[in-house]
Order: C-alpha cells, then sequence, then structure tokens
C-alpha cells in the first residue's frame, strides 16, 4: 500500500511524517516537498474557479518512476500526502481517497486532544500506529 | 505523458546522434534565422567581444520588404557556438541551420590580420554546408585620425589598411572597425547582412516550393539515413511520406522567412498527410511547428527573458508573469491568420509531438526541447500545472549526455521552476544540478559552482542565511534544511572558503538546534571544532565576491543558557536614594488619568524588563549565568563576556570548562565606566573555535529571556569598610538585617558600662562626604539611647574621609536595667495586678477611719515597676530571662560622596551589637522609714547580689558593704524627703489638666527623686567591673508616699506638752490624764477645705490584727474629730483633747487629717480628694 503519509500544515512546514521504511524517509522529504508546489497551484486555481469546497482531494499530484503522488487538503488547508509505490497498480482511485478520509478523521481525532498545540509537530505514538495501520491497510 | 512504446521504434543507438541539446530554445526559434557570432584570433578582449555580441544582439528582428511589397518580419537568432552535428538536424527543422556567420577578431600585423582571416575562411568550412553568408568584424589598430562617420567601409577600410590587406583568398565581407570608436554603421551592416541571408533563403524557399511535390526526394532525420535503405521509395506510402516531410519543410521555411500564414497552412497541410501514414517523428515535427507558428502569433511579444546576473540578487517571491489577456492585436492577428491554433491546443499539439518524439530514443534531444519550449508557452500562457508537467517529463528523458549538459538541464529546469513559482521544485533542480558538479562520474569538479549552486536553493527550502530571520520564521523542513545546509558546509570547505563553511555549520548548529538528534548535535559540533580549526569563526558579516552577504552566526545553544540574572550588588554596597521629602501627589494614591503617555511609558518599562536595582559607576556589576554544556564531551568556553549598550561598560573576559550535561554557574563581570541607564543585551562566548555574540533577543523562545535587560547605573560611591573594637559575635539573631558587614558582642553586667570603638575606613575611591549614625534596635527611642551613646558632632567633624583613610567613632554602651526585683509580691493580699495599678486610689477608696489593712502592705512591700513606661521594654524582658538577657542592636551607617552624593544616593551599612546583659544586683524588697529628722527618711532596701563573685556596694558616698554572692542583704539609706517644690510645680502645671492622674504623677515625682538621690555603685572585684544600680521605677503606696514627700501639712503633736519625736514612746500610767496637743500648718499655697482632723487609739497585737474597739480602754475628752471647713495656707490650727487609759497595754495614736471626696467643686483639688494624712510615725504610749 502507500509507502510514506505525511501532514503539512497550513504554513507548509511538516506536522507529521512516517515512512515504512525508515531509510527512505529524506527521498520521500524531497518528495513531497517539491509536490507541495503543485499542491499549492491546485489550491491557487481551484480558488479561482470557486469549485466545489466539499471536494478535498486532489488525485495524483504527480507520478515518478518509482512512485505516485497523492494530495488531499482540508478546508483549513492541512495537507495530507500519500506516497505510493507506482508498481502496485491494484491500488484504485476509490482506495486513496478512502485512506485519505481515514488519515482525515484520525487527524481530526488527534487534533481534538485538549493536550495537543494547534501548529506544532505531531508526536502522538497511536496516532503513529494508527496511520502505519490505514498505510499498510490492516484498519 | 511518456509514451509506453518508448523506444519500441526507436532504432540502434549507432546512428549518428543530436548530442547537443540547446535548452534555451524558445519555439520562436523556429522562425528565427541562426547566426553564429565568433571570437577569433587571441587579440581581443573577451569584454570587448561580448560588448560588441549585445549589440549585435539587439538586431533580432529585421522588416524587409520583398518583391511582393509585402513586410516581412524577419527574426534573427544569435549564438556563440554551434555544434556542427546539430546542423544535421536542419532537413528536419529548417531553424536548426547555421545561416549565417559573423566573426570578431582583432589584429595590430598583417601576420595577425592574415591568421584571423584564415580561422574565418576554416569556420565557413566548417558550416558550409548550411552558410548562406558571413561577415567578419575587424579591429584594426587604434589610430589617431578615426574613420570618417559617412565614409563607405571600403573608404575606411582603405584608410585602416594602407598597411595591410586581407588576404587574396579571403572572400568575406570584412568591416574594419576601431575598438574604441562608436561605429556607428554597425547595425547598418548587420542589417545589410540579414537582408542577404534573407534573400538567400526566400530564394531557396521559392525553389522549394516550385518543386513537385511528387517528385521531391525523401528528406531524413539523421539516423534516419539506414531505416529507409532497400526499402521501396516508389510506394504509396513513400510518397506520401515525401510529400508529408516537403510540405513540413516547406513549413519551416515558410516560418522563416516571415510567412506565417504559409506555414500554418503547411503544417496543417504536413500533419495530415504525416498522420495518415504513421510518421510518428515527422508528425511530431509538423505539430510542433504548428504550434510555435500559432504561439508567434498569438504571443508575437514572448521575449527570450534577459539572463541576468543570478549571484547578484535572487529574486525572492514568484516572478511569475502577471496573466496577460490577449491584446486586441494578437486577437486581430488570430482572425486575420487561418489555422492558428487556440491556445489550449498549443499545448494540446506540443503534448502529442512530445509523444510522437518519445517514440525515437534518437529524437530524446528535440523532445526536450520541445518539452522545454512548451513549457515555456505554458509559463507564457500562465498555465503553472502544464509547465510542471512539460518539464517533470524533461527529467525521464534518458539522455546520453556529458555531465556539464545534465547540469545545464537542470539549471534550465530550476529556472523555469522558479518562473512558474515552485520554488520548491526549483531548489530541488538546482541542489540536483549543485551534486552533479562535483559527483564523482563528473571529470571536473566545479566545487564553486556547486555552492554557488546550493546557496541558490536556500530559499526553495525556507532557509535563509541570516539567523535572525530563521528564528522569526521557524517553517520549513527541518531534515531537508539540515542536509543542504550540510552539503553547503562541504561545498564552502570544498571550494576553500574555511571562513564560509565556519559559518555556515555555525548557522546549522544555531539555527536547526532543535531538530537535531544528539548524535548529531555531537558529530555536527566535532565538525565545526575542526571546521573553526582552519579558520576562526566571529560574528562578522562575511561578503561573497559574488557581493552576498552572509550575516553572522551564533552558537546560541552550545552552551545552553539556562539562566541570565544581573545581580544586585551586596546589600551593604546597595545604593539607596537620600530620602527626600515626598513629592505632592495629591489626595489620590491611583488615578486612571495618565497625562502624556504615561501609562505607555510604565507598560514599556516592563517590557524593557527594567531591573529594580541599581549598579554604581566604577564597581565591578554582576551577572549570573548557568550554562549548560548540551555536548557528551567537556568543552571550554573563552572569552566570555556581556554584550551591553548604552553606557560605556567594561567586561572582564571569562574561561570556563563546562563538563557534559552538568549546569555550571559563570559569574561575568565588568565596570560599567559612566553613569546612565545600561542594557545588557547577552554575552559573547568563543566556543569550538567560534566566537558568537549571544543576544538574548535571539535566544530561542523556549528560555523566555526578554529581549534585554536595563540597568541604572548611579555615579561613583565611596565603599566604607568598618572595624570594631569588639569581638565579633558567634551568631546573627532573628533580627537581621542584609546590610550587616560586621559584628560585635561583649558581656556587661547590668548598671555596667563600656564604650567600643568604630573604626571606618573609607576604601573606595571618591572621599565620603556624607555620614549619618544611628541606632536600631527594638528598644524603646529613650531606653535606647540610654544603652547607646556617641558623639555625633565628634562625627562630623572628622568629615570628608578621604579614599584610604579611616577615623573612628567612640560608642558608649550601657547595660541598663532594672534593679527593683519583679515578680516578688510580698503580701498575698495584694493581687498582682493591683501592683501596678495606681495605688493611691486605692487607698483613697477606703473609707476615712476605717481600718487600714494597707499599713500592712506597706510594711514592705516590692512591686513591679509598672508605671515606668521606660522601663515596660525591659521588665517584659527580664520577666522572660531573669537571669541573663541580651540586646541585639545596629549600628546603622549611611554615607555617600562626590557624584553619587550630588545624585542623592548613599549607601547604608550596618554593625551588629550583641550586648548580653548579666543581672549584677536586685533590691528585692524596699521600705522607707520615717528618720529621726523630718527632712529626711530612709529607704531600707533588700540587696541581692545575682553575681557569683562577692560585690563591694558603696551605698552612700561614706558607706560601703560586702556583698557575697548569691547572698543579699539589708541597707538603710538616709534620703532627703522630696521638698514639696518639686511637687508643687508639677501641681501647678497639671493643675488645668487631669485631676484622676495627679496622684501618678505624684508618685513617679517622688520615684524619681529617689532614683536621682540614691546610687548603688557595686563593684565586683573579682572581675574588675563596676557599674552603677539605679532605683528607677521604684514604686510607693500612699503611705509611703506621705514618708517620702514633705506633708503639706506641717504637724506639731504636743504630748503633755513635750514635743513627740519619731521612733519615741510615750510612756504613762493607767489612769493618768494625757494631754494631746497638736497643730497643723498648711504649708502649700492654697487653702485646703474640708478637712477633717481625727484622732484615734488603737492597739497593735503585732500578729496581724488591730484592734480599734477601745470603748473599754480608755476614754477621751474633747473631740476626736474636728472638721475644718477650710485651711488658708500658712495658717495654723490647733486642736486639743485628754485622754485617759484605763487599762495598762500599748496604745498607739494615729492622728489623721482627711479630705473628704465630696468637696471637687472646691478649688483645692491640687490636693488628692478623700486623701489622708496622717502624722508619721503614730505615737505609742505604753500604759504601765
Amino acid at each position: 500500500m502507500a509507502v510514506c503519509v505525511a501532514i503539512i500544515g497550513k504554513d507548509n512546514s511538516p506536522k507529521f511524517f512516517t515512512a515504512l521504511n525508515p531509510d527512505e524517509e529524506l527521498n520521500y522529504q524531497y518528495k513531497v516537498l517539491s509536490s507541495l508546489d503543485i499542491v499549492e497551484e491546485k489550491l491557487g486555481v481551484g480558488a479561482k474557479s470557486g469549485s466545489d469546497l466539499r471536494e478535498l482531494y486532489l488525485g495524483m499530484l504527480y507520478s515518478l518512476e518509482t512512485h505516485k503522488i497523492y494530495g488531499y487538503v482540508t478546508n483549513t488547508k492541512i495537507k495530507f500526502i500519500i506516497i505510493v509505490d507506482s508498481t502496485n497498480m491494484a491500488l484504485r482511485d476509490n482506495e486513496i481517497r478512502s485512506m485519505f478520509r481515514k488519515i482525515h478523521s484520525e487527524y481530526a481525532d488527534t487534533v481534538c486532544n485538549p493536550f495537543y498545540i494547534p501548529g506544532e509537530p505531531i508526536s502522538s505514538k497511536p496516532f503513529d500506529v494508527n496511520i502505519k495501520n490505514i498505510m499498510t491497510g490492516t484498519v | 505523458m511518456r509514451s509506453s512504446v518508448s523506444y519500441i521504434l526507436s532504432s540502434s543507438t549507432s546512428e549518428p546522434n543530436m548530442s547537443h541539446p540547446d535548452y534555451e530554445q524558445y519555439s520562436h526559434d523556429h522562425a528565427a534565422l541562426l547566426v553564429l557570432v565568433r571570437h577569433i584570433g587571441s587579440q581581443l578582449n573577451p569584454n570587448t567581444f561580448l560588448k560588441f555580441f549585445d549589440r549585435i544582439s539587439k538586431v533580432s528582428k529585421v522588416k524587409i520588404t520583398d518583391s511582393t511589397g509585402q513586410v516581412r518580419s524577419i527574426l534573427i537568432r544569435y549564438v556563440k557556438a554551434y555544434p556542427v552535428e546539430n546542423n544535421d538536424w536542419g532537413d528536419f527543422q529548417t531553424h536548426r541551420r547555421l545561416l549565417g556567420l559573423i566573426s570578431l577578431g582583432k589584429y595590430d600585423s598583417q601576420q595577425e590580420l592574415n591568421e584571423v582571416c584564415r580561422v574565418h575562411e576554416s569556420l565557413k568550412v566548417k558550416y558550409n554546408t548550411t552558410l548562406f553568408d558571413s561577415t567578419c568584424i575587424l579591429f584594426g589598430l587604434t589610430k589617431e585620425t578615426t574613420p570618417e562617420p559617412e565614409g563607405s567601409i571600403d573608404s575606411t577600410s582603405e584608410t585602416t589598411l594602407e598597411t595591410f590587406t586581407t588576404p587574396s583568398n579571403f572572400k568575406t565581407r570584412a568591416l574594419f572597425y576601431d575598438e574604441t570608436s562608436p561605429c556607428v554603421d554597425l547595425e547598418t551592416q548587420l542589417n545589410e547582412f540579414i537582408n542577404s541571408l534573407f534573400w538567400v533563403l526566400e530564394s531557396k524557399r521559392l525553389e522549394r516550393s516550385r518543386e513537385k511535390l511528387e517528385r521531391v526526394s525523401l528528406l531524413l532525420a539523421p539516423f534516419e539515413k539506414k531505416d529507409f535503405v532497400g526499402l521501396d521509395m516508389e510506394s504509396r506510402n513513400n510518397k506520401k511520406r515525401c510529400t508529408g516531410r516537403m510540405t513540413k519543410h516547406l513549413g519551416d521555411l515558410c516560418l522563416q522567412a516571415g510567412l506565417l500564414a504559409e506555414s500554418l497552412a503547411y503544417y496543417t497541410q504536413a500533419a495530415e498527410t504525416l498522420k495518415s501514414v504513421n510518421d510518428w517523428l515527422w508528425l511530431g515535427a509538423a505539430y510542433e511547428g504548428l504550434s510555435a507558428a500559432s504561439a508567434l502569433v498569438l504571443y508575437p511579444e514572448m521575449q527570450r527573458h534577459v539572463p541576468l546576473q543570478r549571484n547578484a540578487s535572487l529574486q525572492e517571491g514568484s516572478p511569475r508573469k502577471s496573466s496577460q489577456t490577449p491584446s486586441i492585436s494578437t486577437v486581430a492577428n488570430r482572425k486575420l491568420v487561418a489555422n492558428t491554433l487556440a491556445p489550449e491546443d498549443i499545448s494540446k499539439r506540443y503534448r502529442e509531438a512530445i509523444i510522437h518524439y518519445s517514440k525515437y530514443q534518437n529524437a530524446g534531444i528535440i523532445e526536450t526541447e520541445a518539452s522545454f519550449k512548451a513549457a515555456r508557452i505554458a509559463v507564457e500562457q500562465n498555465h503553472a500545472l502544464q509547465a510542471a508537467s512539460f518539464l517533470q517529463n524533461v527529467v525521464y528523458i534518458n539522455l546520453a549526455l556529458s555531465e556539464q549538459e545534465k547540469i545545464q538541464r537542470f539549471e534550465t529546469l530550476a529556472d523555469l521552476y522558479t518562473q512558474i513559482g515552485f520554488q520548491r521544485k526549483a531548489a530541488l533542480c538546482l541542489r540536483l544540478a549543485a551534486t552533479r558538479y562535483v559527483s564523482p562520474q563528473n571529470p571536473a569538479p566545479n566545487w564553486s559552482r556547486c555552492y554557488t549552486l546550493m546557496l541558490q536553493c536556500l530559499p526553495g527550502h525556507h532557509l535563509s542565511l541570516d539567523p535572525v530571520e530563521m528564528r522569526a520564521s521557524n517553517q520549513g523542513w527541518p531534515a531537508l534544511q539540515i542536509q543542504l545546509l550540510q552539503e553547503l558546509v562541504v561545498a564552502a570547505r570544498r571550494t576553500g572558503h574555511s571562513a564560509l563553511a565556519t559559518r555556515h555549520m555555525t548557522f546549522l548548529l544555531q539555527t536547526m538546534w532543535p531538530h537535531l538528534s544528539p548524535t548529531e548535535q555531537k558529530e555536527l559540533a566535532v565538525q565545526l571544532q575542526s571546521l573553526s580549526a582552519q579558520c576562526e569563526g566571529s560574528p562578522v558579516p562575511l561578503v561573497l565576491d559574488s557581493g552576498l552577504v552572509v550575516p553572522p552566526a551564533n552558537l546560541t545553544d552550545i552552551p545552553i543558557c539556562a539562566a541570565f540574572t544581573p545581580k544586585d550588588l551586596q546589600p551593604h554596597l546597595r545604593p539607596r536614594r537620600i530620602e527626600s521629602l515626598k513629592e505632592d501627589i495629591g489626595p489620590f494614591l491611583f488615578t486612571p488619568i495618565h497625562f502624556g503617555g504615561g501609562s505607555l511609558e510604565r507598560k514599556q518599562n516592563k517590557e524593557n524588563s527594567k531591573m529594580d536595582f541599581l549598579w554604581v559607576e566604577n564597581e565591578v556589576c554582576e551577572v549570573h549565568l548557568k550554562l549548560v554544556n548540551p555536548l557528551p564531551f567537556e568543552q571550554k568556553v573563552s572569552n566570555m563576556r556581556l554584550l551591553t549598550a548604552g553606557v560605556v561598560f567594561e567586561s572582564v573576559p571569562e574561561t570556563v570548562v563546562l563538563p557534559p550535561d552538568v549546569p555550571t554557574s559563570v559569574t561575568l563581570s565588568g565596570w560599567a565606566r559612566e553613569s546612565g541607564e545600561l542594557e545588557l543585551s547577552g554575552y559573547s562566548t568563543h566556543a569550538l573555535g567560534v566566537k558568537s555574540n549571544c543576544r538574548l533577543r535571539h535566544m530561542p523562545p523556549t528560555s523566555n529571556f526578554p529581549p534585554f535587560y536595563k540597568v541604572e547605573v548611579v555615579p561613583s560611591l565611596p565603599i566604607l569598610q568598618v572595624t570594631t573594637s569588639l569581638p565579633q559575635s558567634a551568631s546573627f539573631s532573628n533580627f537581621h538585617d542584609d546590610n550587616i558587614v560586621t559584628s560585635a558582642s561583649i558581656s556587661l553586667y547590668h548598671g555596667e558600662s563600656a564604650h567600643c570603638t568604630v573604626t571606618l575606613t573609607n576604601t573606595g575611591q571618591v572621599p565620603i562626604e556624607m555620614l549619618e549614625v544611628e541606632v536600631n534596635s527594638i528598644l524603646d527611642p529613650c531606653l535606647q539611647n540610654q544603652v547607646f551613646k556617641w558623639d555625633n558632632d565628634e562625627v562630623q567633624q572628622q568629615l570628608p574621609i578621604q579614599p584610604n583613610e579611616s577615623i573612628t567613632v567612640t560608642l558608649y554602651l550601657h547595660a541598663v536595667a532594672n534593679f527593683l526585683a519583679p515578680n516578688m509580691p510580698v503580701s498575698p493580699s495584694i493581687p498582682h495586678e493591683m501592683s501596678s495599678g495606681v495605688f493611691s486610689s486605692m487607698s483613697a477608696s477606703l473609707p476615712p477611719g476605717s481600718s487600714l489593712p494597707s499599713r500592712f502592705n506597706s510594711s514592705f512591700r516590692s512591686s513591679n515597676s509598672g508605671q515606668s513606661s521606660i522601663a515596660g521594654g525591659l521588665t517584659a524582658l527580664f520577666q522572660q530571662q531573669p537571669t541573663s538577657s541580651s540586646i541585639e542592636g545596629q549600628l546603622r551607617l549611611r554615607y555617600s560622596g562626590s557624584a553619587g552624593l550630588e545624585a542623592d544616593y548613599c549607601r547604608i551599612c550596618s554593625v551588629f551589637f550583641m550586648i548580653e546583659m548579666m543581672p549584677s544586683l536586685h533590691v528585692t524588697n524596699w521600705d522607707v522609714l520615717p528618720a529621726e529628722t523630718s527632712t529626711q527618711f530612709y529607704l531600707v532596701l533588700d540587696v541581692a547580689n545575682l553575681t557569683s563573685h562577692e560585690m563591694e556596694l558603696q551605698y552612700t558616698p561614706t558607706k560601703t558593704m560586702l556583698i557575697e554572692g548569691q547572698e543579699s542583704c539589708r541597707v538603710p539609706i538616709p534620703v532627703d524627703r522630696c521638698p514639696l517644690s518639686k511637687l508643687s510645680g508639677l501641681y501647678e502645671e497639671e493643675s488645668k489638666e487631669f485631676d484622676g492622674k495627679s496622684n501618678v504623677d505624684v508618685n513617679e515625682i517622688c520615684s524619681e527623686h529617689i532614683t536621682d538621690l540614691v546610687n548603688l555603685r557595686w563593684s565586683v572585684l573579682s572581675t574588675d567591673s563596676e557599674g552603677v544600680a539605679s532605683l528607677k521605677g521604684i514604686s510607693l503606696t500612699s503611705s509611703m508616699l506621705d514618708i517620702v514627700r514633705m506633708s503639706p501639712l506641717d504637724w506639731e503633736v504636743k504630748v503633755n506638752g513635750g514635743v513627740v519625736k519619731a521612733q519615741e514612746e510615750v510612756t504613762c500610767e493607767a489612769g493618768d490624764c494625757l494631754e494631746l496637743e497638736m497643730s497643723i500648718e498648711n504649708s502649700l499655697e492654697e487653702a485646703i477645705n474640708q478637712l477633717t482632723l481625727s484622732v484615734q487609739f488603737y492597739q497593735d497585737y503585732e500578729n496581724g490584727t488591730t484592734n480599734y474597739k477601745m470603748e473599754t480602754r480608755l476614754a477621751m475628752a474633747g473631740a476626736p474629730k474636728k472638721t475644718l471647713p477650710s485651711l488658708e495656707p500658712k495658717v495654723k490650727i490647733n486642736h486639743e483633747c485628754n485622754v485617759i487609759f484605763f487599762m495598762p497595754g500599748l496604745y498607739k495614736l494615729d492622728i489623721q487629717c482627711c479630705a473628704p471626696e465630696s468637696n471637687i467643686d472646691s478649688g483645692a483639688n491640687l490636693v488628692q480628694m478623700g486623701h489622708v494624712w496622717r502624722f508619721t510615725p503614730s505615737i505609742s504610749i505604753h500604759v504601765l
């Protein structure tokens, strides 16, 4: 399933980053960072056209030789990025969508924690475990 | 976008390949005539060449009127180098053909001229296949006579080439110029040159267009040559292919020749033809041509942006083009020119073209270039996402390129990403380009280029070289930022900029510290140490050759500052305000109204964190730091100083060695050299070989430091050192003052005196001009004045004290004590609390004539001297500690001098005095007895020696007595009675005031009278101490008072005509008649009213009972009572009576005068109402 999930705050600084393979993390960070350009562009265009506000899924941001990068933006401009192995052909758009929705609800739960300071990087361990589960598709 | 069937159709790679991509191409270049401008020969200055190249480049658009009178707009593209291989693709896309050649050279001899001409000719040969025309610009020797401006080329060449001529085989048009001259006709010459190119091109185009399309030969891309070997060229398919390709070729030519409409038509036609024969490569080319032509129609103004000097100024933000609405003219153009693609179709066609190209491996460069061109159009159209997808495609194209070209590719990508505002992507590309410069594959690593590119990708990672800015906008991706910075450090080091490497590493440690893991922190710190060994870091901005300024970075986290507290001076050195009268601030303590922004000021002060203490000029000021070394090894921090602003401050450098992970306290000190406001903004360190200025305002926000501390520095003040002649006390007690500098302790017996010499030395720099001495204690002020005495005038006379001089002050100490035994009421009949009450009122309450129990009580009473308010404090002290007690006091010295005094500041220091007071003697009981003379009385005291030593007591000037330790003895002291003058004076004073108090005062006066007259001088022989015990506070009952004071009534009693003397007994027999004669004289100044004189006999059984019932034992003749309405002053009244005793025995006669209480209204309130005066001592009559 997904190899990397990133949550990025509205100021485009990372709030949460996890990768199945920790050695690859830096590489994924580069990928996610450069995909932010496209997210920003899409958001800018979207605002102009006044598209459906309820559609948070941005679709595939771009695909690389080895990976595909998908994006999702909440209404508060929190960005979720998923990196998927391109060799994984079984993964459909709908599954990506549902993965994003699960991450979103997981994120909402974590932010609801009164001990979480908004804007701080998320360091909750259960959150990390849950996201990992979502990535591997065990949930 | 990339087709999955890529490479399927591609042929073997051994084919000639276009290997030099031109990333700078625009789609407009399809319409341009390619002209090579070359620098030949070694004489010409490269800068001059560039100057001329720029000038030539300006002639990029020429309008030429063709044979039909139509104005053609011809574009020209100038390049400095052009690989011949690319020329081979001229058939595929004609704009790749090099059409013109301009060479620039300089000569100063015939030989060199020949050489330059030769090079030019060889260049001509090189591009022989495509070259239409060439020209050679030659710069001759600088001559005095400048050529005539209007002179033709020939004339110019003639004047300058009188000696030098071009070789005969030189067939090129040569333009001779003077390097320094304005070369006014250069543009005209260029125009002419381009005209010639155009006309050749136009003729070629016409030639081509006249060819029969069915007959044309097959045009080939360079790598296709093998593919068609042996194919049937006559097949219908191939015929079509030939036609299609030729049509496309014509389109290219038309486009170059400025015939947009025609070219569009050709391209459209070609595309249709080629599509039908599946000639993908050429179809792609046709689409590209179509798009290029359309773009030329739609966006004629699309310009190659001037390659600005990148290093000079990196623009922040997105240089994205503003969305241009197509101007009316372009819309009009579009309508005019048929077959023009709609803007959105251009991208679509380009996309298709790229897909078609991608099917051929050998067309990789064509594809790359097409992608760039398409991206540039997308940029022009402001379609960032489209541009991004075109650019993304470039990365996938696998080309066998040289490293240099790969780098160029990334740089161009970065440039375009920047144009569409994709800062992060641009940064990524720049970083890749930078790493390519130094990759192991690169045969010629260029670290300095790598460093420059690394610097350029900082903004894309939200990095700024200014640590302050970084702190402010703490965002971005720390992991990536750390990696980038590390690479930057390596690049800087390899470039040879040790200073920069140190700076960047310092920056990395400063800004990324919280994001680093402990091991990373350690590693980086070690790296920094080794870097700084080559070049020490210092907090000054570095300026690069490119003009970029690298602001200073500071190690704020190595060591971590956990606390920064400016320290107040030691209490006794603190400057205090010399109290001045408080300004009248009106009746309101608080007012919500603030005038002139006072409230703002107050708020500001809070923010400024002004310290509420003062420092003194030229004296050591201290700041306490708590430092933590976060690194796992010991670290030496040297040269730590305070950073200050405001007044001049001299800081003392400190060096500390910090063990790992243990907070270490460091004190930084210095001197303020001026008075005024001092701002403490941080500290400087020299750690890990880097000098840092750690300012509080740049500290991590978690440490919660204010931006700076403000301390007021007051002008210099003297310093006083105090010593005493007494030994220091072992401990300070509960009452403790910070100002205490020294202490003194002494033991004194009650009543003993001692003196203490206090030496004051001025150890400061300025003289002491003001000195105030005072004593503080918990004692009552007047008691305190008895204990501590000094001569203030003596002190003031010794002022001023110059620096390093000293004066002495003598302090006299006296152990004041109450020598009257407390808590020992002899008679149980008088409650203890009564003893502190008013005695006379008690006796007054007794009805006159009734029995007087108080007589017994008065016989030997002792009493707490409750009336004495003076001794009250001491008494309380004694009650707690009857054996010994101590008094604590402070000698407080307020001093100031010089500038500090002028500024109203002083210092306070105090000496702690501890006086242990040991009991010496005690008067346990006392009584008064009438003396033989009426002017005196005997004060009988029971004196107890409370010491354990033998004591000599001198109780009168002539009489002494020895008392053993812990023993007591009784001494009679003859004392003059208290004269009425003392009392009357009091009466007169107080007559108009409160009546009830007057008796107390009488008591007091009498007590004082005794105190004044009686001094018990004692000396303890063994300890050689001596002192005086006073009877201060002795209390007297009213009966005692009567003895002590002179009676207001002068008594004269005669028995049987003889005057009765005190202590004398009258003897008579039973049955004898005794004649009693008494006279009273008022010795007061006023009359006494309602006086009752009474005579009474009684028997005292000496066992505590008295018998007043004398009716059966005696008989009196005459009135036992006599009422006197008024006794005028100095008037004597007589009274006589007789008495007969019936039985023998011991009788006593009590004669008393009683003034009733009722006559208050009379003027005689001077004398106590209801008071009883007795004739004392009572007369004893022994009846035989």
